[in-house]
């Protein structure tokens, strides 16, 4: 009689152990799909650490996440930056492949809360408030920066982060580098090689390497030939001093 | 009194499992159980009802995630507390008494009844699924209607399309499905338990505390099999909690979806070819139970 | 011979107490023969093993040895049970299902669909006089009602043995008078019924053999009538007789060996009385 019981707990515990490889690589393939190959680099450690404390909200992750994203709304109603900021590190830890999560924190901090804070009619010395403004710019720039390391195979983030560097830092340089790294993959729009471009045509010193790129564009055909590539190729021509013969043509009427 | 109804005994009878299966799907519908669903309905039409200030993607996000969420809950809750009242309510009533004093073998008893639970499951994640979609398709209209309004003509359609694509993902099926599977297994994992449970409280509780280790078995496997660090006692630990426990987690295909990731067909059947397997060895195991069980 | 309807040989049945050294013994080295035809009353106060039997001869327990047997097959198979329909003490059944719902739910459970199940419900429906009531659910049937389509249940695959546990305890007279009545309209029809009751008025009334258990031991076996008859008495009942009739018989007593132990008038029962002020079958 107590066979049939202790039969039960052997096969259990027998299941348990042909099951045990089959889940682990399961699981792996589970992650590997939703980090879409992306290597992170964690040691064995933290990333047990790291998922097993994702893991234990059970599947609900998500929505607290939602919920966390809500009450940052509602922070934002009432202009609480900080909190705002507290929050968006949760939600995006919670869910770091979200790129909406990543987009809407940059922007927040970037865009909306910099310029409350410069203009902050509780801060009467412009210095600080423009001190605050930079802050909330780099903290903008940080949640791009970190969601690009969470998602190195997407191209958006890297195209938001070269459109703020462009914004609001006026760094010519640093948009053109991140436009180029957004051009580099595969579902990528058109544009993306263009904006590179321009940017590296404000990047002081590299003014050459600007018109070669822009040049090539042009070379492509009709459709790539739009009215700002064509003003900017006119205007490196001039920078460059191209010859004569080597200058492109221009569709009449244009300016 | 004629003896021509007799009929000649079959070892194995798909019209004995279907009736037991039937009259408990019948049995169960009865109970409160049916009122849970109403609670998902307002759950789904009530997040809907605070997001009108967000945009259409933060939108379908938080209406999928409650929705999917609510619906593995539930789900689970169903197949628990169901399961939970079957053995304790027939032998408290006796019934069971009269269906084993039938020619029913105890395999085919315990079959039916699970099986039971599982129509039941069922038919609730189907009217649950149909009231998402419901909710979900409402929104993307009236989304598209004021989406209509700031976009130029040239740009509509490439606005509905990337709307479109937004609600209705391909991999909303299989979540649903890997929701479903997880409520079966729990469903299985109760009815064991059940067989040599004393109370039904006792079994209910011991459910909910497989879900709750079975959320976090695989960190518990990755421990045990990681090897070097960690001492001799944990991980002799952690390998009979791999053991025992089933890994639920692998059933959570809810942040593929909201991440828009689809799910790859052979890891959907993987997962499915897993559950159905887990489903098997726990019913085997309280047959194994059940059979010697003094009644 | 004939096989026996239920064969009991040396059966014990210990039941071991969770934590504890000692043991109970519910059944010791029981063994006794229900004949085919039969019917057979297992009487014993509560604790002596009349429920523990019967669970084994139906299979729901196992013995902890020896076995038993219905018509010659082991209790232990699931087949053996084709030949016996079982009604419980107090069964509640499923109370959202009706009468005629409730009866072909068995059936199936036996093998039987279609019109043959159809035809055999509504014969056993019309045998325990439950035709009217068959559409209305088993929630608003009386306790004697429910014994009725309990009965309808345990004869549904047409056994050839029935166990019945109190089947009229609990049951308003009218109702306990038809019940006592189907098992011996049962019994001429060749069904063996085991029956398990402590109203001893209604097992003395049915049963042609009895067995008392008593802390898990037989202690007395036999035809009924041979067990309760006192031996040495005869009894005569006179209708339509004089008073010198009277007479004479006392002055022939008077002059034999025997004695007159009682005279007196002979009385109906309360039960026949009772049914007959309520308007009840007598």
């Amino acid at each position: 009689m107590k066979v049939r019981t202790i039969a039960a707990i052997l096969l259990i515990l027998a299941f348990g152990f042909a099951r045990m490889n089959f889940e682990q690589k399961l699981t792996d393939e589970h992650r590997a799909a939703y980090f879409h190959g992306a290597k992170l680099n964690l040691d064995l450690r933290q990333k047990v650490g790291q998922l097993g404390f994702l893991a234990a909200l059970s599947g609900f992750r998500s929505i607290v996440a939602d919920l966390l994203w809500i009450k940052a709304h509602m922070e934002w109603e009432k202009t609480e930056w900080g909190r705002m900021a507290l929050l968006f590190n949760t939600v995006t830890t919670l869910q770091p492949r979200n790129m909406m999560f990543w987009e809407m924190s940059a922007w927040h901090m970037a865009w909306n809360a910099s310029l409350a804070a410069s203009q902050d009619p509780k801060q009467p010395s412009l210095k600080l408030r423009l001190k605050a403004q930079r802050e909330y710019f780099d903290l903008g720039r940080d949640f791009l920066i970190r969601g690009i390391q969470n998602n190195p195979d997407r191209y958006k983030l890297y195209e938001q982060l070269a459109y703020l560097y462009k914004e609001k830092y006026g760094d010519h340089c640093a948009a053109a580098e991140q436009y180029e790294k957004a051009s580099q993959f595969p579902d990528s729009p058109a544009y993306m090689k263009r904006f590179a471009a321009y940017e590296l045509a404000a990047c002081p010193g590299h003014e050459r390497e600007a018109y070669e790129k822009l040049r090539a564009i042009f070379d492509l055909g009709e459709k790539e030939r739009a009215p700002t590539l064509l003003k900017r190729l006119k205007e490196l021509e001039v920078k460059l001093e191209i010859p004569a013969d080597k200058r492109i043509k221009v569709p009449e009427g244009f300016k | 009194m004629t003896h021509s109804f007799r009929t000649v005994h079959k070892n194995f009878s798909l019209a004995r499992i279907n009736t037991i299966a039937g009259n408990t799907l019948l049995e169960l519908i009865r109970l409160k159980v049916f009122y849970f669903l109403l609670l998902f309905a307002l759950l789904i039409i009530g997040s809907s009802a605070f997001m009108v200030n967000f945009t259409f993607q933060e939108q379908f996000q938080v209406l999928k995630d409650v929705s999917l969420g609510a619906m593995s809950i539930f789900t689970w809750l169903l197949a628990v507390l169901s399961t939970a009242m079957l053995l304790p309510k027939d032998i408290e009533d006796r019934t069971l008494y009269t269906i084993l004093a039938k020619p029913v073998p105890r395999f085919e008893y315990l079959l039916g009844k699970l099986l039971g639970v599982l129509l039941l499951l069922l038919v609730a994640t189907l009217l649950m699924s149909a009231m998402f979609a419901g909710a979900l398709y409402l929104r993307q209209q009236m989304v598209i209607a004021a989406t209509l309004h700031g976009v130029s003509p040239d740009q509509v359609q490439e606005a509905i399309r990337a709307i479109r694509a937004e609600t209705f993902t391909a991999s909303l099926v299989p979540g649903v499905v890997a929701i479903y599977l997880k409520a079966a297994l729990c469903a299985a994992v109760t009815l064991f338990i059940s067989t040599f449970a004393t109370s039904w409280i006792f079994t209910i509780l011991i459910s909910v505390m497989v879900y709750f280790i079975g959320h976090i078995q695989s960190t518990a496997r990755e421990y045990w099999l990681a090897s070097g660090d960690g001492s001799q006692l944990a991980k002799i630990f952690m390998f009979f909690v791999t053991l025992i426990f089933p890994d639920l987690q692998l059933f959570n295909l809810v942040d593929d979806i909201v991440a828009g990731n689809a799910i790859h067909l052979l890891m959907f059947w993987k997962t499915v070819g897993l559950g159905v397997s887990y489903l098997g060895v726990y019913l085997l195991a309280a047959y194994f139970v059940f059979a010697n069980k003094e009644l | 011979m004939t096989t026996p309807a239920i064969a009991i040989r040396n059966l014990t049945k210990v039941f071991p107490i969770p934590f504890k050294r000692e043991r109970v013994v519910a059944v010791k080295n029981l063994s006794l023969e229900v004949e085919a035809g039969q019917v057979y009353g297992l009487l014993g106060p509560n604790g002596s093993g009349k429920s523990t039997t019967m669970k084994i001869v139906l299979g729901l327990v196992s013995p902890s040895s020896g076995s038993t047997e219905i018509f010659g097959r082991n209790s232990t198979s699931v087949e053996s049970r084709e030949d016996v329909g079982f009604l419980p003490e107090n069964p509640y059944f499923y109370k959202y299902l009706t009468g005629a719902e409730t009866v072909r739910f068995y059936g199936k459970l036996c093998g039987l669909h279609g019109a043959k199940l159809k035809d055999r419900t509504g014969e056993l429906l019309k045998l325990v006089g439950l035709e009217e009531a068959c559409d209305r659910r088993l929630g608003g049937y009386s306790k004697g009602m429910l014994q009725r389509i309990g009965l309808a249940q345990a004869l549904i695959q047409d056994p050839r043995l029935l166990v019945l546990d109190e089947p009229t305890a609990g049951v308003d007279p009218a109702g306990s008078r038809e019940i006592r009545d189907l098992i011996l309209d049962f019994k001429s029809r060749g069904i063996t019924v085991l029956l398990c009751s402590h109203l001893l008025g209604h097992v003395q009334e049915i049963c042609d053999r009895i067995g008392i258990l008593h802390q898990g031991v037989l202690v007395r076996e036999g035809k009924l009538a041979d067990l309760i008859s006192i031996e040495n008495q005869t009894e005569l009942i006179l209708e339509d007789s004089s008073p010198e009739l009277i007479e004479e018989i006392e002055k022939l007593i008077l002059k034999s060996k025997a004695r007159l132990v009682e005279k007196r008038k002979p009385q109906t029962t309360l039960e026949r009385f009772f049914l007959e002020v309520t308007g009840g079958k007598p």
